[in-house]
């Protein structure tokens, strides 16, 4: 089955390592992630905080792009990407002279018709087949699952497939692989995103009001499906816990690469090594590597 | 934020709320204060004013306060308050309008970073239709040196210098300059927003 891809930046340049995780973690189950070509950034949040019809139009482009490919289903894995790209998508289904003006400027129009899919989605509809293809159960990890904001919360009313407030469905996915994920306060809170670069000493409470939570549950890792999130507890970790005094790290992995493990896949192939935060000790420690 | 004595004036305040709620998309006069969205602000009590506070003061018309604020800069777009409020009225999406409308009466920002990240950022796109990591962080300290002289940048090209090490070492750091080849279709759409823009000013 081939659905359609859309990386965005992180992915082909900081969080290259998730994009080779998405494609051959999806590729062992017969799933082929067909990237749309030439697209563009989506405006992340800077777009919507500057000029609200650059926050519609650059993701609009994409999903021009996107709707000519004739394939019915883009997968976007980063929680950023994924939101805007979904609300420009809907926004313009409920405007029409505004969607007129910008295909005006577009060689490949936006025709609304292609699903626009976060990677929990598609990997939730692929639950059985994933299973299947585990060769090893993940015992002993014990993961505090991080969703982050935009993947249950929009600025604008959308239907989101799982519970906003206390969203489920990475515990699901890793439960049905032998881990062992934890309940926790913090799983949709934010890691301030950006502030880590414009607002720092934010940033770092925010992030370290995440790490002690999940320490105090008990838990051995965070996982996450968002590239911001990643970087931000992964990257900044050592010196939240420098400025908070929490004595513990824990390693903040990809979905992709706890999936890719149980199915016994080369970490090094998955690019495992190059989290700041070291995340193949546990993974020794816990002979799943 | 000055506490002042509250001096509403219909004519004054109906101007300040239209033009937010046009911009917004947000009903900010469904508003009843149950402060949902001040118990789940991840910077409101950081910024001394929570989302309520907020839709208050542009309900009674006080434009110096709304524009001038640290909420509309800390903000983190997490859309908390709006996914809790009972009438659904979305604080980020107000923030954006006052950071934009603040902007266009000359009002300095209040976190001068906050505003030259954004800025940069989508000037970034503006020049190879994607965010390219190293050309985007260089944007922004030349901003924040520009506006702000040395000290501006000082400590943000340590702690930056400090990330970028790590990203070295982790093999994190790309150098290929990542592009879109339709680049007049991404030029035509900064023009046309230019345009708009300049329509509303």
């Amino acid at each position: 089955m081939k659905i359609a891809y859309y990386p965005g930046c992180s992915l082909h340049a900081s969080s290259k390592l998730y994009d080779i995780q998405a494609k051959s973690v999806l590729g062992k189950i017969g799933i082929e992630l067909s990237e749309i070509e030439d697209w563009n950034c989506c405006g992340a949040t800077s777009a919507s905080k500057t000029d609200d019809f650059l926050a519609l139009a650059l993701a609009a482009r994409n999903l021009g792009i996107a709707d000519a490919t004739g394939l019915s289903e883009m997968m976007i894995p980063c929680s950023s990407c994924y939101s805007r790209t979904l609300v420009s998508q809907k926004v313009l289904a409920g405007d029409p002279a505004l969607r007129s003006e910008i295909n005006a400027e577009l060689s490949k129009k936006v025709e609304g018709k292609i699903k626009i899919s976060n990677i929990l989605e598609v990997l939730l509809a692929a639950k059985m087949e994933l299973t299947e293809k585990a060769v090893k159960k993940l015992t002993g990890l014990k993961p505090a699952c991080y969703y982050g904001c935009l993947l249950s919360r929009f600025p604008s009313d959308m239907p989101v497939s799982d519970s906003v407030e206390n969203p489920v469905a990475m515990e699901g996915l890793l439960k049905s692989m032998g881990a062992e994920p934890l309940d926790w306060g913090y799983k949709t809170d934010c890691c301030g995103a950006s502030a880590s670069v414009n607002d720092a000493d934010m940033a770092l409470k925010l992030m370290s009001k995440i790490l002690k939570d999940a320490l105090a549950r008990d838990a051995n890792c965070f996982v996450t499906t968002c590239p911001m999130c990643q970087l931000n507890l992964d990257a900044y970790q050592d010196e939240v816990r420098e400025k908070y005094g929490i004595a513990k790290s824990l390693p903040v992995y990809f979905i992709t690469e706890l999936i890719g493990v149980s199915m016994g896949m080369d970490p090094l192939a998955m690019q495992v090594d190059r989290h700041f935060t070291d995340a193949t000790g546990l993974l020794k420690e816990l002979k799943l590597i | 934020m000055s506490t002042s004595t509250l001096k509403y004036s219909a004519e004054t305040s109906h101007d300040l709320l239209k033009e937010v709620m046009d911009r917004s998309g947000q009903n900010l006069m469904s508003c009843y204060q149950c402060r949902r969205c001040a118990a789940g602000c991840p910077v409101g009590e950081e910024s001394g004013v929570t989302p309520d506070r907020l839709v208050r003061l542009v309900l009674l018309g006080e434009k110096e306060n709304a524009f001038n604020n640290l909420l509309i800069w800390k903000c983190v777009a997490c859309y908390t308050c709006g996914t809790r409020c009972p009438n659904s009225i979305q604080t980020s999406r107000i923030n954006e309008t006052l950071k934009q409308m603040a902007k266009e009466a000359h009002f300095e920002p209040n976190i001068l970073r906050v505003a030259t990240f954004h800025s940069s950022f989508v000037k970034s796109i503006s020049h190879f239709g994607r965010s390219n990591e190293l050309e985007f962080m260089a944007l922004y300290e030349i901003e924040n040196f520009k506006k702000g002289g040395l000290t501006a940048v000082k400590e943000d090209i340590k702690n930056t210098s400090k990330l970028g090490r790590a990203m070295l070492t982790k093999k994190r750091m790309h150098f290929k300059l990542d592009r879109t080849k339709g680049k007049s279709e991404i030029k035509r759409l900064f023009t046309k927003a230019a345009q708009k823009r300049g329509a509303k000013g």
